[in-house]
């Protein structure tokens, strides 16, 4: 979550105040980084992925599970034997199958409950790397165990299915209502002490003017009340002003509440960073991943349960999204425009709102004409030097308020540094994010492909990571064009939160993601050709333009399995044959081949339902358990039951029949 | 008379170069679509840039293609366009030659180095990383890790050891001259190798294996590749990569799809007259190193043509 400076953090009213400066010397550091990095060039691919675990302690005699707040206790003992491994005494240090590998780094995250954990180094294109990305991801689960108490688990689920309930969910206890959250579900110590994380939550909420609002539709099972008022909700609560929010109608009918970001940013992802060659690639990579990240975000939903009850949604995003929106009625649409700005259609956390790669294949058509950009940042970008793509991404992420300002670094502005344009690029949680380079440092411009879900074991969530390294590879090496129009994108981003999407719903995709032919001749031809290329070099020479059909014939709707294996009448050709095409195109040795066509097999079958998505098999477990009793209730013992079965799955992965095959395997 | 057949850069040629099932259809699949979609493309070109229509073009040759020295290019190929975006170290480039079945020993010396020559020629660069070879007739079966020697696809004989040997010497002497960094084979067990290896003076540094098989490899292949420094290697190319019969359709008539070389029947004036013998298929591919990028990738084929075809024997 960013770096972790010191100081003193102002609360939202001093904070607001000072929001203009720190977006112009954001906008200033912006600019003097972007004009060191721009020329950045042939840096090598190198990508990393970040794993979020969960804590779980398991009471094994009450067979109870609860998240356990120790990440601090947990973070201290690990950065301990990480100073013993760089000395080379550690007990664990690389040795055996990590052999060479720098051991992982760990990192705070939102929830005191969770923990996230890195490479020790990136990874690189050499095939023998995507060999040990799951193994490392393994060992990093077995280290962060081995600093846990001997009752803890790290698990992969992206949420704790009774987070927020009336029970002891958490341990130590704590009751709920503090000061920060104001929540009437999670006590202000289920946030990481640190001063940035209490304030960031307190911010949102002062600026908000009320707490965030979470309702997530309740799956109807057939004892379910109908209408479905959430039980858990408490009308006569009196401790802060915002405990008048349920009176005012906050929770809704039908729906599961909640009003606290700990219900969204305590969620666990998998998110993949990339460096590109330079700008141009990653600007590039950023347009063409950002029409798959829909598709990712429904082939691995794993998120059926919020606050113990069973939701019709099938993934988190929405839920962030809405935990840490801080718009105001007003941006919202709710009062008229009187004290903010514009109105706002997006959360801080959402699916990203416009393209940036210079690429001659983006139509003015596949912009939204209604995107919100702050027009000075624009045109101090430009004057800068800065093209008007660029600007207008940057100009549109400035559109918020930093929200955690500390008093000690608005005394001077430095320009070596990106503190304050990282305030602002930090807390923009878009479903893709472009990365300029950080100064003072060799790496180069990085491109992060943030929807996907976490999975419930490694050998799923090394698939995924793979897949998408992969796809980066088959854009550029096939010149790939997946555009469509943006709001398409937002659109597709909604449809995949419908239960069971990844097979029921049809997503906007484009039909044909080939570049046309340049046939040599046309390319060299300068002179008496109908085509007027007035460039020399064969590799830049832009496509020669034909009148292009209307936009609205370039996409269509599709469902997973046609986008991910291709369509059957040809027209598309799928994800996985693009990347199969790309592997036969280069030099991969048998093993790794095989492990790859392992994890392409996950895809390929998640896409046309052989597999299970982990939100069916979580669903099938609830349903099929004895203490479910068809009321959409997750109970404790279901609870703690699914976590060791989720435990089980990560060691025995679904082989020979074991737990979760259904979504790791198959019947072998 | 020669034909050089090309596809050009393939990886931009669109849809042509992705084969949607890789692994039931045929895969010179893509070989020959993306030769098509080459002969198409620069048709179409022709056309729009001399107001004629492909019905109306009576000049042969036709005038998309190049007469030169003792071939005819199809298409014509401007070797002057540059090759590589990056600096040639940036790159690992690796070609795969087939020899044909059919086609005697004795050419390989000459075929080899003209199929390298174009590949230099195309990519601008002076050598080669990895020059992998495939025998006609040789085939790896995991089942039993040994090969069958298949008659029926090669119409002609399979290779005998004595002529696995001596094609490797040509390509020895490419070596030796810096052409070529490293050589390898295609679909050998390690019976085979045993029996090849002290035959040669370069060692073959790959051994490339069918895509299907790359789960199930033999665990004594395994252990004899890693003993003798071989590198196992996948790859997705079929046996008959370029048959007689799809390379007359292939520049047959128009009228049948074809790029209008061949002459329509053998009292028509409209092509070249006589049998056409395919004589190897070559495959580059230039990847960039460190990004792993495919930036170019592409064949050239070489067929004969005409009533007197050169003395087998």
């Amino acid at each position: 979550m960013g770096l972790l400076a010191l100081g003193t953090a102002l609360e939202w009213p001093e904070a607001k105040k000072k929001a203009g400066q720190v977006r112009q010397w954001g906008i200033e550091q912006l600019l003097a980084n972007w004009r060191r990095a721009r020329g950045k060039e042939r840096d090598a691919l190198l990508w990393g992925d970040e794993v979020e675990y969960l804590v779980v302690a398991l009471d094994d005699a009450a067979k109870k599970s609860r998240l356990s707040l120790a990440q601090a206790e947990i973070l201290k003992s690990l950065a301990r034997d990480e100073a013993l491994w760089k000395s080379g005494s550690g007990k664990d240090s690389a040795t055996g199958d990590h052999a060479g590998e720098e051991p992982p780094h760990f990192h705070p995250e939102f929830g005191r409950f969770m923990l996230e954990a890195t490479p020790g180094q990136p990874w690189g294109i050499g095939f023998k790397d995507l060999l040990k990305v799951e193994s490392n991801m393994k060992w990093r689960r077995e280290v962060a165990k081995a600093h846990m108490a001997p009752n803890e688990v790290p698990i992969t689920l992206t949420t704790f299915p009774r987070l927020g309930t009336k029970d002891d969910y958490i341990q130590p206890y704590y009751p709920p209502s503090g000061p920060a959250l104001r929540s009437q579900f999670v006590p202000d110590e289920i946030a990481n002490p640190h001063i940035r994380f209490p304030t960031l939550a307190a911010n949102i909420r002062s600026r908000r003017g009320r707490k965030v609002e979470l309702n997530v539709p309740v799956f109807h099972d057939a004892n379910t009340p109908r209408p479905f008022k959430d039980p858990t909700v408490n009308y006569d609560l009196h401790n802060w002003p915002e405990d008048d929010d349920v009176r005012n109608g906050a929770a809704k009918d039908d729906h599961v509440y909640m009003d606290a970001m700990a219900f969204g940013m305590g969620s666990c992802c998998l998110q993949i960073t990339f460096q590109a060659k330079n700008m141009t690639e990653g600007r590039r990579l950023y347009d063409q991943l950002s029409p798959l990240g829909p598709i990712l975000l429904a082939l691995t939903a794993a998120t059926p349960i919020y606050k113990g009850f069973l939701v019709d949604t099938d993934v988190r995003w929405n839920q962030i999204g809405n935990a840490v929106d801080d718009r105001t009625p007003e941006e919202l649409g709710e009062a008229p425009l009187k004290n903010d700005r514009w109105r706002i259609p997006k959360s801080r956390y959402a699916s990203n709102s416009t393209y940036i790669s210079q690429d001659p294949r983006l139509r003015k058509e596949y912009f939204d004409p209604d995107l919100v950009v702050d027009e000075d940042i624009k045109k101090r970008l430009m004057d800068g030097g800065m093209d008007d793509l660029l600007a207008t991404h940057f100009a549109h992420l400035f559109i918020r308020d930093p929200l955690v300002i500390f008093s000690e670094d608005l005394e001077e502005l430095d320009l070596n540094k990106s503190d304050h344009f990282e305030n602002l690029q930090s807390t923009n949680w878009q479903h893709m994010r472009f990365k300029p380079p950080p100064p003072d440092s060799d790496i180069g411009w990085r491109v992060e492909f943030r929807s996907m879900e976490i999975q419930i074991t490694d050998f799923e969530n090394a698939a995924f990571s793979i897949f998408i390294v992969l796809i980066t590879r088959a854009i550029l090496s096939f010149d790939l064009n997946f555009y469509i129009p943006i709001q398409r994108t937002t659109e597709n981003m909604e449809t995949a939160h419908a239960r069971n999407a990844v097979l029921d719903r049809k997503f906007w995709f484009r039909k044909d993601p080939f570049p046309r032919r340049v046939p040599r001749s046309a390319q060299q031809s300068t002179n008496g050709s109908t085509f007027s290329s007035t460039t020399s070099s064969a590799v830049n020479t832009p496509p020669p333009s034909p009148p292009l059909g209307p936009v609205e014939t370039e996409f269509d709707l599709m469902t997973i399995d046609d986008i991910v294996n291709g369509c059957a009448d040809g027209s598309f050709p799928g994800l996985i044959p693009l990347v199969e095409s790309y592997l036969n195109s280069v030099n991969v040795d048998v093993e790794t081949r095989c492990f790859l066509a392992s994890y392409l097999d996950l895809i390929r079958k998640r896409a046309d339902g052989t597999l299970w998505t982990g939100a069916r098999w979580i669903r099938e477990f609830v349903a099929k358990h004895p203490d479910y009793k068809q009321d959409s209730v997750v109970s404790e013992e279901i609870t703690y039951d699914l976590v060791k079965a989720v435990e089980e799955m990560t060691i025995k992965e679904g082989k020979k029949g074991s737990v979760g095959w259904e979504l790791l395997r198959g019947k072998v | 008379m020669k034909l050089i057949l090309s596809s050009s850069n393939i990886m931009q040629a669109g849809r042509q170069s992705v084969i949607r099932q890789p692994l039931t259809q045929k895969s010179n699949v893509e070989l020959i679509n993306s030769l098509r979609s080459n002969f198409l493309a620069s048709q179409q070109i022709e056309t729009s840039t001399n107001g004629t229509t492909k019905g109306q073009d009576v000049s042969h040759p036709p005038s998309w293609t190049l007469q030169a020295e003792d071939a005819l290019y199809i298409p014509a190929i401007d070797f002057s366009q540059p090759g590589l975006s990056e600096e040639r170290d940036q790159y690992d480039i690796t070609v795969k030659l087939f020899y044909l079945p059919g086609i005697p020993v004795s050419r390989r010396r000459a075929h080899t180095r003209e199929a390298i020559d174009l590949v230099l020629k195309e990519l601008h660069v002076k050598s080669i990383d990895l020059l992998i070879v495939s025998f006609p007739g040789i085939r790896f079966d995991a089942d039993d890790d040994s090969e069958e020697e298949d008659n029926e696809m090669s119409n002609g004989e399979p290779d005998d050891f004595d002529s696995l040997v001596q094609t490797w010497q040509v390509l020895e002497s490419l070596h030796e001259q810096g052409v070529i960094a490293q050589l390898g084979v295609a679909e050998f067990g390690s019976e085979r190798l045993a029996r090849f290896l002290p035959h040669t003076k370069v060692k073959p540094s790959v051994d490339q294996i069918n895509l299907k098989d790359c789960c199930v490899v033999p665990k004594h292949l395994i252990l004899y590749a890693k003993q003798e420094q071989i590198q196992l290697l996948t790859h997705n190319d079929c046996h008959g990569i370029l048959p007689v019969g799809t390379t007359r359709e292939l520049l047959g008539p128009a009228e049948k799809s074809g790029a209008g070389i061949l002459a329509s029947s053998p009292e028509a004036n409209d092509g070249i007259q006589g049998d056409i013998e395919p004589q190897w298929v070559v495959k580059y591919t230039a990847v960039v190193k460190d990004r792993g990028v495919v930036e170019n990738k592409g064949y050239f084929a070489s067929a004969d043509v005409g009533s007197c075809l050169k003395n087998r024997s």
